[in-house]
Parts: C-alpha cells; sequence; structure tokens
C-alpha cells in the first residue's frame, strides 16, 4: 500500500509536472517546426534563419509590451506584423535566386547571412542581456490534485488550436489545395492558373507568422536575448528531421515524443545531455528511414 | 487562334526546335506526329509557357505569349494536359478537379459547382471516385483526371500530349471519343499522339516533326485513303 502511495505521488508530482514541461516547450517547438517544415515542403529551402525570425517575434513584444500595448493585442498583432516581413524576405532573397541551379546552397547560405545580421541587430538595438516579459496569466490550476502554472496551460491549448487550424487550413480548403498543389509539382499548379510565386511568398510569411507567434508566446516563461533563436532552432531542425521533412503531421507527432523524451529524460541525466540525447534518437530515427518518419508536404 | 512562327528552343548547347512553323484554328483538332525525341513535347512546352524559345513567335489569340509564365498563359485560354498526365498524388480528384477553376475569370460557387456538375455527368468514374486521392486512381482514370481537370477551366485551346501512352486498348478508345466529343463542342485541340490511325480519325489537320522541324503539313484524308498520309507521317 506504502508503495503504492509512493509511486502516486511520484506520478503527481515528479512526472506530471515534467510532462506539462515537455508539452509546453513541445508546443513552442511545434509551431517553430511546423513554419519550418512548410516552408521546406512548399519551397524546398531550408530556413536558416527561422531562429532569428522567433526572436524577432519575441522582441516586438518586448517593444510593444513597453509602449504599452497589452499582451493579449501583442499575441495578435505580433504574427500579423511577421507576415510582411515574411513576404518581402521571401520576395528579395528567395525568390532572387529560386531558378538557379545552386539554390539550396544559396538559400542556405542567405537565410544563415540573414539570421547573423537580424541577430546583431536584436544586439544592437536591444542590448545583450536578457529582458523579461511579465506573465500575463498568473496563478496555477489544481488538476487531479497537481498544481499547474495557468501560463503554461494556456499555451498548451493555444498551440493545439494553432496546429488544429493550421491542419483544417492545409488538409480541408481550397487555398491548402493550392498549397499542395504547388509543393508537389510546381510547373503543373502554375499551368492551371496557380500564381505560383505569390502562393510561395505567402506561405513563406505564413511560417515566418508562426516563428513570430511562438516568440510571443514563449517570451514570459524563457525571457527574451538576442541568441534565443539559435537554443530553439535545434530543436525545431531535430523535431523537423526526425517528423520528415516537409510533413506537417510528421512535425506534430515528432514534436510531442521528442519533448516527453527530453523532459522525462532530464529527471534522470543531467540537462546537459538531454540535446544530445534527442539528436541520438535523430540519428536512429534516420539510420531506420531516411525520409523521417512521414512523407512530404505535396504527398499528402 | 494559336500561331507558332520560326520557334526555335534550345536545351543548354542542344538545339531541339529548329524553326517550327505551325498554327491552329478555332475548332482545331490539330495531330502532331513524329517519333520520339523529334520535339514535339518540347514545342507543347515552350507553348505552356514551360520552356523560354531562344527565338521566334508565339501567338494565342493574337497576343504575344512569349515571357509569360504558365499561369498567365493558362488564363488566356490554353489548357496543358501533359505527357505524364501530372495529377496530384496527394489531393483528392475533387481537389485535383478545384485547381482547374482557379483560371476562371469570375469563381463563383455556383459556377465552381456547375462546371464540377458537368464534368462529372462527363466523366462518372471520376464522380464514383471524388473523395479518393489522384494516387489510387488508374492510369486511365488518371488521364481522364488530367483531361477533366483542364476542361472545369473551359479552354479555348487544349495541348494533350500523348494521351494514350501507357494505357489499354479500351481505355485508349475512350480518350479518343472524348477527343472526338471536344472536336464535334469546337474547342480547339493540339494532340501529339504516336497512334497514327486513331489519332487521324479524330484530328481535322495534321503536322509531323523530324529532328526539331515540321517536315509535312496537310488534312487527314478520309479513312481509306491515308495509305500515302501514313507514309508520310511515319517520319
Amino acid at each position: 500500500m506504502a508503495d503504492m502511495h509512493g509511486l502516486i505521488d511520484t506520478l503527481q508530482f515528479v512526472f506530471a509536472p515534467q510532462i506539462v514541461n515537455g508539452l509546453s516547450i513541445g508546443v513552442a517547438v511545434i509551431l517553430m517546426a511546423l513554419g519550418l517544415t512548410i516552408i521546406f515542403g512548399l519551397l524546398d529551402v531550408i530556413n536558416m534563419a527561422h531562429g532569428e525570425f522567433y526572436a524577432l517575434g519575441a522582441y516586438l513584444a518586448v517593444s510593444l509590451l513597453a509602449a504599452g500595448v497589452n499582451f493579449w493585442v501583442c499575441l495578435v498583432a505580433v504574427p500579423v506584423l511577421m507576415l510582411p516581413v515574411g513576404y518581402v524576405v521571401e520576395r528579395a532573397l528567395i525568390q532572387r535566386v529560386f531558378d538557379r541551379k545552386d539554390r539550396h546552397v544559396l538559400t542556405l547560405l542567405l537565410t544563415f547571412g540573414l539570421g547573423v545580421v537580424l541577430e546583431d541587430a536584436f544586439r544592437v538595438v536591444y542590448g545583450p542581456n536578457t529582458v523579461r516579459v511579465d506573465t500575463p496569466i498568473g496563478g496555477a490550476a489544481q488538476i487531479l490534485g497537481m498544481y499547474f502554472p495557468n501560463y503554461r496551460l494556456f499555451v498548451m491549448a493555444v498551440g493545439a488550436a494553432i496546429v488544429a487550424a493550421v491542419w483544417i487550413v492545409v488538409f480541408r480548403t481550397s487555398m491548402g489545395a493550392i498549397v499542395r498543389a504547388a509543393a508537389y509539382d510546381r510547373q503543373m499548379a502554375s499551368s492551371l492558373g496557380v500564381p505560383v510565386a505569390r502562393v510561395y511568398s505567402a506561405t513563406f510569411a505564413f511560417g515566418i507568422g508562426l516563428a513570430g507567434l511562438a516568440g510571443v508566446l514563449l517570451a514570459p516563461i524563457y525571457s527574451v536575448f538576442p541568441t534565443m533563436g539559435k537554443d530553439f532552432i535545434l530543436l525545431a531542425f531535430t523535431v523537423v528531421i526526425v517528423g520528415g521533412l516537409g510533413s506537417i503531421k510528421g512535425a506534430v507527432i515528432a514534436g510531442i515524443v521528442l519533448m516527453q523524451i527530453q523532459a522525462l529524460a532530464s529527471l534522470y541525466i543531467s540537462p546537459v545531455w538531454t540535446d544530445p540525447l534527442l539528436f541520438g534518437v535523430m540519428v536512429l530515427v534516420l539510420m531506420w528511414r531516411p525520409r523521417g518518419l512521414f512523407g512530404a508536404l505535396g504527398n499528402g | 487562334m494559336l500561331e507558332v512562327r520560326d520557334l526555335h528552343v534550345h536545351y543548354g548547347l542542344s538545339h531541339a526546335l529548329h524553326g517550327v512553323t505551325l498554327g491552329v484554328g478555332d475548332g482545331e483538332v490539330v495531330g502532331l506526329f513524329g517519333r520520339n525525341g523529334v520535339g514535339k513535347t518540347t514545342l507543347i512546352k515552350a507553348i505552356a509557357g514551360w520552356l523560354k524559345p531562344s527565338r521566334g513567335v508565339i501567338q494565342f489569340g493574337g497576343k504575344p505569349l512569349g515571357g509569360l509564365q504558365p499561369d498567365r498563359i493558362c488564363r488566356l485560354g490554353i489548357g496543358l494536359v501533359p505527357e505524364d498526365r501530372r495529377v496530384f498524388p496527394g489531393l483528392t480528384v475533387e481537389e485535383n478537379l478545384r485547381l482547374g477553376f482557379l483560371q476562371a475569370p469570375q469563381r463563383t460557387k455556383a459556377l465552381m459547382a456547375a462546371r464540377l456538375a458537368s464534368v462529372y455527368a462527363r466523366f462518372p468514374r471520376l464522380a464514383e471516385r471524388r473523395r479518393h486521392a489522384g494516387k489510387s486512381l488508374s492510369g486511365g482514370e488518371q488521364q481522364m483526371l488530367a483531361i477533366a481537370r483542364v476542361l472545369v477551366g473551359e479552354p479555348k485551346l487544349l495541348l494533350i500530349d500523348e494521351p494514350t501512352e501507357g494505357l489499354a486498348p479500351i481505355v485508349a478508345e475512350e480518350i479518343f471519343a472524348l477527343i472526338a466529343s471536344l472536336r464535334s463542342e469546337g474547342i480547339s485541340v493540339l494532340l501529339v499522339e504516336q497512334h497514327l490511325h486513331r489519332a487521324l480519325d479524330v484530328c481535322t489537320r495534321c503536322y509531323a516533326m523530324s529532328r526539331g522541324q515540321i517536315v509535312f503539313e496537310g488534312g487527314v484524308a478520309e479513312p481509306g485513303e491515308r495509305d500515302a498520309l501514313l507514309a508520310e507521317l511515319a517520319v
């Protein structure tokens, strides 16, 4: 009986908080990974600046909050402000080299360079120090005898809603069918009247908007600093690679599973080793399925 | 309607089309014949905007197509049914068909429903499989979908490249019957086809190509009087 109580206590006070932690980080990683995987699935471009766009979202929130804008307004305004940024970046950088044979290398270098510039710009504008963002929802909720921070529960709910909305848009609407068609066969989609260049720009902007949203959502949890994108982008890339480059389902499932592995493993091993553990899982998955767990965007 | 004059296309250093001149009039079904690799598909791709000509003129309804993107060419009323069908495998039959409606100038739900109903009436098999993914269709069904998808947009001219390639004879017959019905509806077609005998039955005029050039142009003659023509076309 005493053992049973011990087990319940362990589940309640040790595992459950870690699972919730893992889920709240997982949701943010999934939002990042969704943007990355959609951009890769459609444009065949690996956006190395995605982490810095996540940071840009957080810094935009910092600026808006400092100007007296309400956090909830920021949550909507920042992703909307990120859309034109993404659109312009795609038009000015990606599309410029899109028809060239060496575009994979060029887009990789261009987005990497953009990331470096953005990171230094954050340093110049906001300084090198960490900026704290107040948690907009304080307190904790008691669920089944366990206490969970309200804001983390909110992040999970918003993240789940966004993942569901993205899934519906991509797989259940005409707009999504256009995106999937353009992802699978650019020429044929174009010959059916799809304005492919505009679809690419809009989708890139959408992915950047998701990164910005993740930046705002996580700012109250992790604070804001110039290199915040670097730490996160590695996790997001791992999730995208394990899930399958270009797969939305893959990004969601891999995001949840990998972040749970990380959260629960940190109970037993030093947190320093949890990232290498995830990379080890990635290597194993790639040995077993070199294309990742699921197929690409246009292939359904 | 379609006018191609002195068209040259290069693939890198390789000169694929050497001054091709060809025309398709209103309501004509024009056959384009020749062995594999003579430039038929290259010509179709150049008209559709997939390849940039190095020299020459392509005009449709008096408007030059040079430099236009494929979506703009499509919006002018040129529908493409490419050689390998290029059905979107992850999209359902209906999603594939709806894409064909994108180029319609007025995109209302009612018009879309009417166009889909008209296409489903013509292709009942596609109606039965409207919720199935493109990749689950047979070769014949995919070919019908590729044609139906373009018809949803009510094009003025159809470019159809090797529609019966790899299909069972009975399915190929259905495709030829379909092209004949398009002809009776006054839709212009430029048809690339290997089955000369059967293709001539649905064509009003024909061309033959060899080594990137047009080497024959003429009418299709009456069935039973085509021996000389077939000899000309078997280049």
